[in-house]
């Protein structure tokens, strides 16, 4: 169903150009040494050593291939017979360059079973680096960040923001220019859509137009980042890195409780929450001192982070086995969200190319020890399940009344004042009356709980049968430092503090990256979930430091980051992209330009919603269920699963509320690529399919939604036929339709309302779908005629696109 | 990923394909070539742009393949795994030197006393292959398959098991092999997925199973499989909206292409021409599935042989005509599931029930992909996801057997497969597989080696590893000896 999505009418490019282009895009990404430069390691070596010779010579001991490791200096320069792989400052006596060079392909290395050779260029750069004294540098991003000095850049109006200047320094440096500022339009569109994940509406579209003010923009910035919005569209990000799902994943795949811990995150981006503590909370809130009241729940919630993993409640699991999946699971989603390394190969084996020994897996698993979770052992085939420790937990809503109302009774109850005047005694009982029943709605929650920690062996081979490993206490990594664990058993609580600490140089780095993607198009280091030796060397590695120590001089503050980001006249670009930009970068890793996409699965539903004026825009609460095909969960058991669709307001809330279930997500958010969020997701692909069209042409969802935005044409666009059109145009795409798209819309109206006309049946039939009430006030003919027109203008690629 | 990615696979497909036409690459080389070079120019530091061209090392003997998963895990000792020798020790206790330090399911805790075989085994065809009773169908078909007695996997449940058999691994997420298929071929089909997922239940109650199963994983997306639905739109919003006709929704479509052409003349986007190339697919989908679900041409005497009485109805008789119908428009992958093989108890009662229903349709199959020529180049595989215990399961009334990891069995047809032969071996009580024992992973190479790729070179980077359907850990190996 998916075919490729390829077509022929462009002209045809030449195999040379095409050479051009890779070669092109090697020396963007690493802008490497050109001649009379210097080497250096671990822009231009460790690549070429990571990708050809690590796995044979490198970090991993037991599977090292004739006593040798190239990923230390120590190693390479260690004399085996006399003669060394490197001997600094002498290419020609260097083993390592005789066997990459040796015309005996059984002496010549890479082998030729690996499949892997080595340029003439690739052979030149180790040889220069050899004769450069061979010096071998710490892989970048474990080297703690330095905040490197601005570059200078020759245009004014670009130096202001650092951002900027790092920009500018390099499209200098190759001899390109930026792209001139998108119109206003197309700016408060990708602004809206990136703060908030939802488009504006045409009146704010035209204030923004209308406002000449040197701060207009900004001061929409600010608004959006103080909509209650932004933290829906930040959590969509999280809860992918996370796993956020609200059903358990194996085998029955049961509703399990955790709903709570998604309004945790929304309201946690929406304060700002500084990521530190947003990372100490949800790690090990349940081992922070104790607060009072409402903001303790939160922590509580918080925890749920821990849970999110996937179980099973099958008959024959293991408890064993179990145990050490969930281990596992937790490290890797861990060292993958915050540290944005996978040591996921290290449960069997060390890492290939990092650091990372299987001793690190099961150490840093070690610290979740403690987690409470034999409740998931007895968890029945109920929908949900129940996987104890659970808590009852407010919703957003809920907590903001209980705080003002215990605010209120502690003003009331001040011990230092007199007696409680009748009316204030009356007071005080019915708002705790309304205290209680407000408790009375709180959703369970699954928690994390500390019982004291079951022994962690190192599993070999990751077989959990073993008992032959080692028992290891909880430790980072080795490699990223070591905790002071002289006060005992190090705990959830040092790990999460040391995660979010200068201490540790991922972390900063890793979310920064990561939130640059969110604006940007890409990472800097384009790999969002592998910073280590596999992979990428950042395009603007000084910029990534530099955005990564302001971060933490900031106070983790991810407002100021985004800011930053969104205010920068790099960010302000035209996607518009000519020719020779094109040609000089396709994938837009300079930012000579913006980047164009086409919004994520949840978005494409939250703007068809608001579109129509459907949109039913409360923050927070339980999961939601939109229409979804019959029969879909038939192949679920334990127990068996009929979808039932809201019936209520529900049906019109974001998408970052629907009801993820893990082995069966819903189809529309699988046709628009949305993880299933088994595994940590930093990064979501773009497909393009026929099966993303056929979702947005025939799902209930976007029928009834052109249906309703029809019926809001006809209300607010004005009298004529082409006003209306053009009102519609204008909703969708924030920008006014030309005459001749006016011409292909008024066409189809004008047809589908002659057929309609003449088959009240047919037009009957598609006004009644979905469940939002249709008006008797408007005639049928005209409305459905309308509809196709807002079919066919929700379907545009505009409509879906950020540009 | 951004939308002026979708400019490369467009040069990409254009430089491999300047004479081909536009539906034919739409169709099918893009599919492969192009999804190569896309991963290797947008990643150019890391891919290993060999790899993939690479992967195309032999001949193929298989254009396509029928992956029929009888999902539960059928027991081998009542089906393809003839032991007499547990027949003698029925009732005595399982001797320890077997059971000792291994992983136990719903027995744990028990008493383990053995079974012997519940049916009895005959031998079948000129080639004497010996299976048992309830089978008649595939007995019929004994000299066209070869039997593979020596499988064994690394999970003991059924759904970490079923991920292994999909995806070589039970960390979720990894792409299914028909995913890997399309990827390194390619579908031949021009407007049917490639990749294609068609499921019945009957038997004991069955086990849930995931689209994890069918995923993409790190692959591109178009790579997962469709799971083509018994009732409904047999492909999800395949139908056109209520009040809408073929010409109607025509309509619509045009003028969404219309609309995104002209706006794509001012912004120059390369993934509008995508959007505008698979809107164009999607309505031609929205014909080519009903016409393919649409059995009207199939003769009284086709319907008789698979035994589908009320049209595609969902069941495994129906879904292996379909089968065909698939096999013969090009897609290249088509996973079967009956799930109802799980039989903790009343095996007698069950496997009577789920053979009934498999049997003679899987049969069916492959005598009608032999007449119509088609057996040749398709290969069809027929398995569970493990097997069971040689132990008695009793605790759940009538007998039955737990979930079995160390043995199991399966045969494979067609496609470069010698058709008559027996290959493996179990131990005297069938517990473990003793003789030339055959992994999981080493089906999957053999599967890629018939289709013509090196499963060693069939790779996608993800996190730093050429990963790969046949894993990292140990080395896997075509099991030459039932090659043609």
């Amino acid at each position: 169903m998916k075919p490729n999505p390829t077509i022929t009418n462009m002209k045809p490019v030449s195999r040379a150009s095409l050479v051009g282009l890779a070669t092109w895009l090697l020396a963007v990404t690493s802008s490497s040494a050109q001649v009379g430069d210097r080497v250096s390691f671990n822009r231009d070596i460790r690549p070429i050593l990571s990708e050809n010779c690590f796995a044979c010579h490198g970090p991993d001991a037991n599977h090292r291939k004739a006593g040798l490791r190239l990923d230390t200096f120590d190693g390479a320069t260690k004399r085996h017979k006399g003669k060394a792989a490197v001997v600094p400052g002498k290419p020609d006596t260097s083993q390592l360059l005789a066997r990459i060079t040796a015309n005996d392909p059984e002496e010549r290395m890479p082998p030729k079973a690996s499949e892997k050779t080595l340029s003439p260029r690739q052979v030149n750069l180790l040889r220069r680096w050899i004769a450069q004294g061979a010096e071998y540098e710490r892989h970048w991003s474990f080297i703690p960040p330095q905040r490197p000095e601005l570059p200078r850049v020759g245009r004014g109006d670009w130096g202001l923001n650092p951002i900027d200047a790092f920009i500018l320094a390099r499209l200098e440096s190759e001899s390109l220019k930026p792209s001139a500022e998108a119109d206003k339009r197309t700016l408060i569109r990708r602004l809206y859509l990136d703060l908030t994940g939802l488009p504006p509406s045409v009146e704010q579209v035209h204030a923004f137009v209308n406002d000449n003010k040197p701060d207009a923009y900004e001061r929409v910035v600010d608004a959006l980042l103080a909509s209650p919005h932004y933290g829906e569209r930040m959590a969509m990000h999280w809860l992918d890195l996370v796993r956020f799902a609200d059903t358990v994943g194996y085998h029955g795949d049961q509703d399990h409780n955790i709903s709570p811990y998604r309004d945790y995150v929304i309201k946690a981006f929406n304060e700002n929450k500084p990521f530190d503590q947003f990372t100490v909370e949800q790690l090990a809130g349940d081992l922070m001192p104790k607060r009072d009241g409402v903001d303790d729940l939160w922590r509580q919630v918080a925890t749920g982070y821990n849970r999110l993993l996937q179980t099973s409640h099958e008959g024959g699991v293991q408890q064993r086995e179990y145990l050490a999946k969930y281990l596992a699971d937790r490290v890797r989603n861990v060292s993958s969200v915050w540290l944005g390394v996978t040591m996921g190969c290290a449960e069997c084996h060390n890492h290939k190319y990092d650091p990372l020994t299987q001793a690190d897996f099961y150490s840093l698993g070690a610290f979740f020890a403690d987690v409470d979770e034999l409740g998931t052992f007895r968890g029945s085939n109920s929908l949900p399940t129940r996987r104890p420790p659970e808590m009852p937990a407010p919703n957003i809503a809920q907590a903001t009344e209980l705080k003002q109302i215990d605010a209120e009774l502690a003003a009331l109850n001040d011990p230092a004042a007199a007696a409680l005047s009748e009316a204030d005694a009356a007071k005080v009982k019915s708002m705790q009356a309304r205290r209680d029943a407000i408790v009375k709605q709180f959703r369970l929650t699954m928690v994390t709980r500390s019982v004291a920690p079951r022994e962690i062996r190192v599993l070999p081979r990751g077989d959990w049968l073993s008992d032959a490993g080692s028992v290891v206490q909880p430790a980072v990594p080795e490699t990223l430092g070591a905790l002071d664990v002289s006060s005992g058993r190090a705990t959830r609580l040092d790990l999460a503090k040391w995660i979010a600490s200068r201490d540790n140089p991922l972390t900063a780095r890793v979310f920064v990256n990561r939130l640059w993607r969110l604006f940007y198009g890409n990472g800097l280091s384009n790999v969002l979930d592998d910073v280590g030796a596999q992979g990428e060397w950042p395009t603007h590695p000084e910029l990534l430091d530099w955005l990564a120590v302001e971060f933490m001089n900031s106070g983790w503050d991810v407002n100021h980051m985004v800011k930053l980001m969104v205010m920068s006249r790099t960010y302000r670009q035209s996607s518009l992209v000519s020719d020779d930009l094109l040609k000089r970068d396709p994938f837009n890793r300079l930012y000579a330009r913006q980047s164009r996409w086409r919004l994520q699965a949840e978005l494409v539903r939250d703007t068809a919603l608001t579109n129509s004026g459907l949109l039913v825009r409360t923050v927070g609460g339980h999961s939601v269920k939109p229409y979804q095909p019959a029969g879909y969960y038939q192949h679920l058991n334990f127990p068996t699963r009929t979808y039932k669709h809201d019936a209520s307001d529900s049906q019109w809330r974001r998408g970052v509320y629907m009801h993820w279930q893990r082995v069966f997500l819903h189809p529309m958010l699988l046709a628009f690529d949305a993880p299933t969020r088994e595994e940590c997701a930093a990064d979501r692909p773009t497909s393009n399919t026929p099966r993303a069209a056929l979702a947005l042409l025939n799902d209930p969802t976007f029928v009834e939604a052109a249906r309703v935005f029809a019926q809001r044409v006809m209300r607010e666009g004005g009298r004529s036929v082409d006003e209306r059109i053009a009102f519609a145009f204008e909703t969708a795409t924030s920008r006014r339709p030309t005459n001749v798209e006016i011409g292909i819309l008024r066409n189809l109206y004008t047809k589908h309302h002659t057929q309609f006309s003449k088959e009240p049946a047919a037009a009957e039939a598609l006004l009644k779908v979905g469940l939002k009430p249709l008006p008797d006030d408007l005639a049928r003919p005209e409305l459905a005629a309308w509809t196709s027109v807002a079919r066919a203008i929700l379907n545009l690629n505009e409509s879906i696109t950020r540009n | 990923m951004t939308d002026d990615m979708d400019i490369v696979s467009m040069t990409h497909a254009n430089d491999h394909n300047l004479t081909l036409s536009r539906r034919a690459f739409l169709g099918s080389t893009s599919f492969g070539l192009g999804a190569v070079a896309l991963s290797t120019l947008m990643d150019p530091v890391t891919a290993n742009g060999a790899a993939l061209h690479h992967a195309h090392r032999f001949a193929p003997r298989a254009k396509r393949v029928i992956f029929l998963t009888m999902a539960g895990g059928p027991s081998h000792l009542e089906s393809l795994d003839y032991k007499p020798k547990l027949a003698q020790m029925h009732g005595k206790p399982m001797p320890a030197s077997f059971t000792k330090g291994q992983p136990i399911a719903q027995l744990q805790g028990h008493k383990l006393v053995c079974q012997g075989p519940l049916f009895k085994f005959h031998k079948h065809g000129q080639s004497g292959q010996e299976i048992a009773e309830v089978f008649p169908g595939i007995a019929s078909i004994a000299d066209d398959i070869a039997i593979i007695r020596s499988m064994h996997t690394d999970q003991i449940n059924h759904d970490p098991a079923h991920t292994v058999m999909n995806t070589g691994t039970s960390i979720s997420g990894r792409p299914s092999m028909g995913s890997w298929v399309t990827y390194g071929l390619g579908s031949e089909a021009n407007d049917l997925p490639g990749f294609v997922v068609l499921t019945s239940k009957g038997g004991r109650n069955p086990q849930p199973i995931a689209t994890r199963q069918w995923g993409a994983g790190m692959l591109p997306s178009r790579h997962q499989g469709v799971e083509f639905q018994s009732a409904g739109d047999p492909v999800h919003y395949v139908s056109n909206p209520a009040g809408y006709d073929r010409n109607r929704q025509g309509d619509v479509v045009d003028a969404i292409g219309a609309l995104n052409r002209l706006r794509n003349a001012s912004v120059r986007n390369p993934a509008i021409d995508t959007r505008i190339a698979q809107y164009e697919l999607a309505f031609k989908m929205q014909m080519s599935i009903p016409q393919l679900m649409d059995i009207t041409d199939e003769s009284p005497d086709t319907l008789d042989l698979y035994g589908v009485k009320n049209g595609l109805d969902g069941s495994f008789a129906a879904n292996c005509l379909l089968a065909r119908r698939l096999a013969e428009r090009g897609t290249r992958f088509i996973q079967l599931y009956h799930r109802g093989w799980d039989h903790h108890n009343g095996l007698v009662h069950f496997m009577k029930i789920c053979a009934g229903l498999c049997d003679g349709p899987s049969a069916a199959l492959v005598k009608d992909l032999k007449q119509r020529g088609m057996l040749d180049d398709t290969l069809v595989v027929w398995t569970g996801e493990f097997g069971r215990t040689p132990m008695a399961q009793s605790n759940k009334g009538a007998v039955g057997r737990d979930h079995h990891m160390r043995a199991f069995s399966l045969w494979m047809a067609g496609g470069g497969v010698k058709g008559g032969v027996t290959y493996g071996a179990t131990d005297d009580l069938g517990y473990n597989a003793a003789e030339n024992p055959v992994h999981v992973r080493d089906l999957h190479a053999t599967m890629l080696h018939l289709l013509g790729l090196d499963h060693d070179r069939l790779t996608v980077r993800f996190q730093g590893l050429d990963l790969k359907l046949t894993g990292v850990l140990e080395p896997a190996r075509v099991v030459s000896p039932i090659l043609q």
